[in-house]
């Protein structure tokens, strides 16, 4: 009982004092580096996603891609386009 | 050496401090692990419905219907707490009873929200999303006012409360 107290304080205090690190990070955020002006419309992210099939829910702004959520065959999807020229960088299943 | 007596069964500190290490592991791996964030989601909110049985079939001390106590005293008991007067009480005390309370709902709030985000019916739901932050924002504070409130407590009432949740046992005196 006091060994499993003590693996799970240890687990949460190890994590806190280490943070997360980078490198097994799935946090996607990194998509361009061209400056906000010369960003392509959040609306045309959409648009390309839709072409693909999903049913987008939504898009917002995270870090430096338009993350867009969308629904394909009842399975969700995060889609990461670059701003710059709405390459999609990223699709992460959830 | 006086008397110990059980106040924390068994299964409500295992309950304590899985949420609590739940809520860390949360905290951590927001928007950065998201397997991890969502293992630490569920266990939150096993731990909370289990919380709510405990708090019918748990022992009196795990009883939160009978710890709460009206805003009033509650006031009245910082209050008191403030001038250093915290009276014992073996188990919550009336502050200790709304944090517990305060904690557990928001707690509840934050995880069901949480899930609710990767359903189908909710992904993408950015209302759902801004709940979710409001309420996990809400738990961390709290946890963190929590947590200096019981150093508080073990400073003015001479008793090593943290311990008491890690044996369950206090002293009778």
């Amino acid at each position: 009982m006091k060994a499993l107290f003590g693996a799970l304080l240890g687990l949460g205090l190890g994590l806190s004092l280490i943070g997360p690190s980078p490198a097994l990070a799935d946090g996607f955020k990194n998509c361009t580096k061209a400056p906000k002006t010369s960003w392509k419309p959040a609306s045309d992210a959409e648009a390309a996603a839709k072409a693909l099939g999903y049913e987008v829910r939504r898009s917002k702004i995270e870090g430096s891609c338009y993350e867009v959520y969308g629904v394909k065959g009842g399975k969700l999807f995060e889609l990461f386009y670059s701003p710059e020229d709405l390459k999609l960088v990223h699709t992460k299943a959830k | 050496m006086p008397a110990a007596v059980l106040v924390w069964d068994r299964p409500l500190r295992l309950m304590h401090w899985t949420l609590a290490a739940s809520v860390l592991i949360a905290w951590f791996t927001a928007n950065v692990f998201d397997t991890v964030h969502e293992i630490a989601g569920y266990t939150a909110l096993v731990v909370l419905v289990l919380r709510l049985l405990w708090s019918i079939a748990g022992n009196r001390y795990a009883r939160l219907h009978n710890a709460v106590r009206p805003p009033w005293v509650i006031l009245n008991y910082l209050r008191r707490m403030l001038r250093g007067e915290t009276g014992r009480y073996l188990g919550l005390n009336p502050a200790g009873a709304a944090m517990a309370v305060a904690l557990l709902l928001s707690a509840a709030v934050s995880s069901i929200s949480g899930w609710m985000q990767i359903t189908e019916r909710y992904f993408g739901n950015e209302w759902v999303e801004r709940v979710h932050t409001w309420s996990s924002n809400l738990v961390l504070g709290l946890a963190a006012i929590h947590v200096l409130a019981v150093l508080l407590a073990c400073v003015l009432q001479k008793e090593n409360l943290v311990r008491a949740m890690i044996t369950g046992k206090k002293q009778l005196r």
